[in-house]
This record gives structure tokens, C-alpha cells and sequence, in this order.
């Protein structure tokens, strides 16, 4: 498959700078997008994406082009580091977020394009309760946890924890059927 | 989709699932990360959730960065260290080496001064830990910020470029004292949150929360 970001990974492997290099002029845009979504402060989201390319750069090796692409390894990445940073800040923080989350956050399935891949993903978000496709949505793009999510929809955390599971479970069955 | 209880390989999905949603606490988030670095089949469960739930990455909008590559390259690709002075005591005879460390040992006989080497902090500095070298120790001290939650404990690595992170030691209350040689630049500083009693193994298992590199950006 074609995969331009899968190549310049993998030639990063290889420590190949220029490579690197181009990588970073080609994907720090998306991997902003991301950082800054989910941590909200924009000094905050740059020190992460400094970190971001530091892991790229030296993880590189373990990227296998045969479990996904290029660019999906790197979302992975980030997002890994912005929800760690996410759950070690202390718990009133991440509610602080959620008004802003709420007013400013484009909706997901807006932004869903109606083809291939995507399209197949809105259609199974649309086979959940709507209540828990949107709490899935919220956990992946602003980084939300089971105790955010749990006030947010004024229900107890085990009760949340129990549907997202039963959720994700149908989900994984709807987009493998 | 039934209310009867998850069967392993069912509550292995889910958990997989949680972790690439990243909607565990952080103890939980913790544990799943140990059980990644050791279990390859949970390991490829994550993966496959990744790819899955990777149509979601539609959601976010693309913003331009600044450019961070030079701060970045400075902490991948650190300039050579000056050589120090052992490369002239390399040709000295052993006697000449004796009477040079004696006047060495003189000259240096004032209290050695607290050099800052390191600054570790969030960047909105709600935590913050400060690394000073002086004679042959480093002293780490926490000048923002609370330690860990109960159960858990901050722990502090050096890593040197391209080598596995070596634990100097657990970030409690008091600062953290530790016999050690001058930091070289390129040398980085991590912190991660590891269970009461720090990393098991010597081996970190928790979230890196802070890092600084000597002499870098």
C-alpha cells in the first residue's frame, strides 16, 4: 500500500536525519492537532510534540508498516504521551477542561468523511446508544477518563466503565463483520 | 451483545480497548503498559485496536506547529563533548600524575558550589524538580508541585543517548542525594510514576511525566 509516512519511519529506523526531517515537516501539523485537542494549552501541546518526535525518532525501529499505517502509528504515539501527561496532572484539572471540551470540540461524526474506512466507522458508531458512541468519541479525541466521562453523563464509574466495554465489544463486532 | 459476563479473551478485548482509548486512571493505565512490554499477545490485542479505532483520527483538525526541530535534533543528536583533561593525564608518568592531583586536590579544596545541571517541569511548572551537581553529588529537590498519590512514587532515571534508563533513585518528601559523576550534556533526565517501592525489577513501568536533557533546550 502506499504509505509515504510508513516510509520515511521506516528510513528513520535506519537513522536517516533528512529523513527525519521531512517527516516532521510533513506530519507535526496532524500531530499538533492532537496534542493541542487534547491537552488544551498550547505551550503544553509543544513541549509534547518536542517529546512526540524524540520517541518517534527513537522507537522508530519497533513501527511494523504490517499493523497499520504510518500515520496511525504516530497519532498512537502522541496520544499515548498526551493522556499519561493527562492522568498524572492532578484530578480538578481534567475537569476544568470539559466546558471548553464541549463548546469548542468540532463533533466527530461531522468531521467523518462519508467514504471508505470512516464512512464504515460512522455506520457502527451509529449502531450504538448514542449516549455511549459520543462517550467513546470524547475518551479517543479529548483524552476524557472514566471519571471525567462518569460525571459528564451523571452516572456512576462502574456503571460507564461497564457500557464503554459492552460498547467497544460491539463495536469491534460491527466493524469486523 | 448480552448482559453475561466477559469471558478472559472478552475482558482481554475490552481492556486492550480501554488502554488505546486511554480512559484508565493512571494505576490501571500502569498496569496495562507492564502487561504490554510482557504479554506479546496483548500486546498485538492493543495494535489491532489501535488500527481499529484509527478512523477516529479524522476528528482531528490539523494545526500548524512552530518549528521544533532544532530543539528537537538538539536533544537527539547532542554536539561531542569537549574532552576533558584525562586525555593529558593519559601521557603523564605516574609520579607527574600523583604530584598533579595533589595540587589538584589543593586547589579545589573550597567547598565545591551547587551547579544547576537540570530542570525537570510540566509547562505550566505545577511540577517541577530541580537537579544540582556539586563534588561528586547530585541532589534532586522538588520546587513545585506535590509528590505522588498514596501508593505510588515518583522515580527518578538517567539516561544516557541510546542506552537503557537507569534509575537513580525514588522522589519523596526529602531530596534525593545520590553520588554521581558530572552529568555529560546529551545525558537525559526522566521521572516516572511507578507503585510504592519504585520500578519492580529496575525496569520503569509507569508514565514518563517529566523529562529535561543536560545542556539542552
Amino acid at each position: 500500500m502506499d504509505d509515504p509516512v510508513a516510509a520515511l519511519i521506516a528510513k528513520c529506523a535506519a537513522q536517516d536525519r533528512a529523513a527525519f526531517r521531512a517527516l516532521y515537516r510533513d506530519t507535526s501539523a496532524k500531530l499538533m492537532g492532537v496534542l493541542l485537542r487534547m491537552l488544551k494549552e498550547r505551550a503544553e501541546a509543544e513541549d509534547a510534540l518536542q517529546e512526540v518526535y524524540t520517541r518517534v525518532w527513537l522507537r522508530a525501529g519497533r513501527y511494523d508498516p504490517a499493523k497499520g499505517r504510518g500515520m496511525t502509528w504516530l497519532i498512537a504515539v502522541a496520544r499515548n504521551l498526551a493522556i499519561d501527561r493527562l492522568r498524572a496532572r492532578p484530578e480538578a484539572r481534567s475537569d476544568d477542561g470539559l466546558d471548553r471540551v464541549q463548546d469548542n470540540a468540532p463533533r466527530a461524526e461531522t468531521r467523518l468523511v462519508a467514504q471508505g474506512e470512516a464512512r464504515r466507522m460512522a455506520d457502527c458508531f451509529a449502531t450504538l446508544d448514542p449516549d455511549r458512541a459520543e462517550a467513546v468519541r470524547g475518551a479517543y479525541l479529548n483524552g476524557l477518563s472514566y471519571a471525567d466521562l462518569a460525571a459528564r453523563h451523571a452516572v456512576p464509574l462502574n456503571t460507564m466503565r461497564t457500557w464503554l466495554r459492552r460498547s467497544l465489544l460491539k463495536l469491534k463486532e460491527c466493524l469486523e463483520a | 451483545m448480552t448482559d453475561a459476563p466477559f469471558t478472559p479473551r472478552e475482558e482481554d478485548e475490552a481492556l486492550a480497548a480501554e488502554y488505546v482509548l486511554g480512559v484508565l486512571n493512571l494505576a490501571q493505565r500502569a498496569e496495562a503498559e507492564a502487561r504490554l512490554k510482557r504479554d506479546p499477545a496483548f500486546a498485538a490485542l492493543v495494535a489491532e485496536w489501535e488500527d481499529r479505532l484509527s478512523g477516529l483520527n479524522e476528528g482531528f483538525a490539523e494545526t500548524p506547529a512552530p518549528n521544533l526541530l532544532p530543539q528537537i535534533e538538539a536533544r537527539l543528536f547532542p554536539k561531542p563533548v569537549r574532552r576533558r583533561r584525562g586525555g593529558v593525564l593519559g601521557w603523564l608518568g605516574g609520579a607527574t600524575v600523583a604530584a598533579v592531583l595533589a595540587l589538584a586536590s589543593i586547589a579545589t579544596f573550597a567547598p565545591p558550589r551547587p551547579e544547576l545541571v537540570a530542570t525537570l517541569a510540566t509547562a505550566d511548572n505545577r511540577l517541577a524538580y530541580a537537579v544540582t551537581h556539586f563534588g561528586e553529588t547530585l541532589q534532586v529537590t522538588r520546587v513545585a508541585g506535590v509528590p505522588a498519590v498514596a501508593g505510588q512514587v515518583h522515580e527518578l532515571w538517567i539516561i544516557a543517548p541510546d542506552a537503557a534508563p537507569v534509575s537513580l533513585g525514588l522522589l519523596e518528601d526529602r531530596p534525593l542525594l545520590v553520588t554521581y559523576p558530572t552529568p555529560p550534556a546529551g545525558y537525559t533526565f526522566a521521572v516516572t510514576v511507578e507503585p510504592e517501592g519504585g520500578a519492580p525489577n529496575g525496569v520503569a513501568t509507569g508514565p514518563v511525566i517529566l523529562t529535561a536533557t543536560v545542556g539542552g533546550a
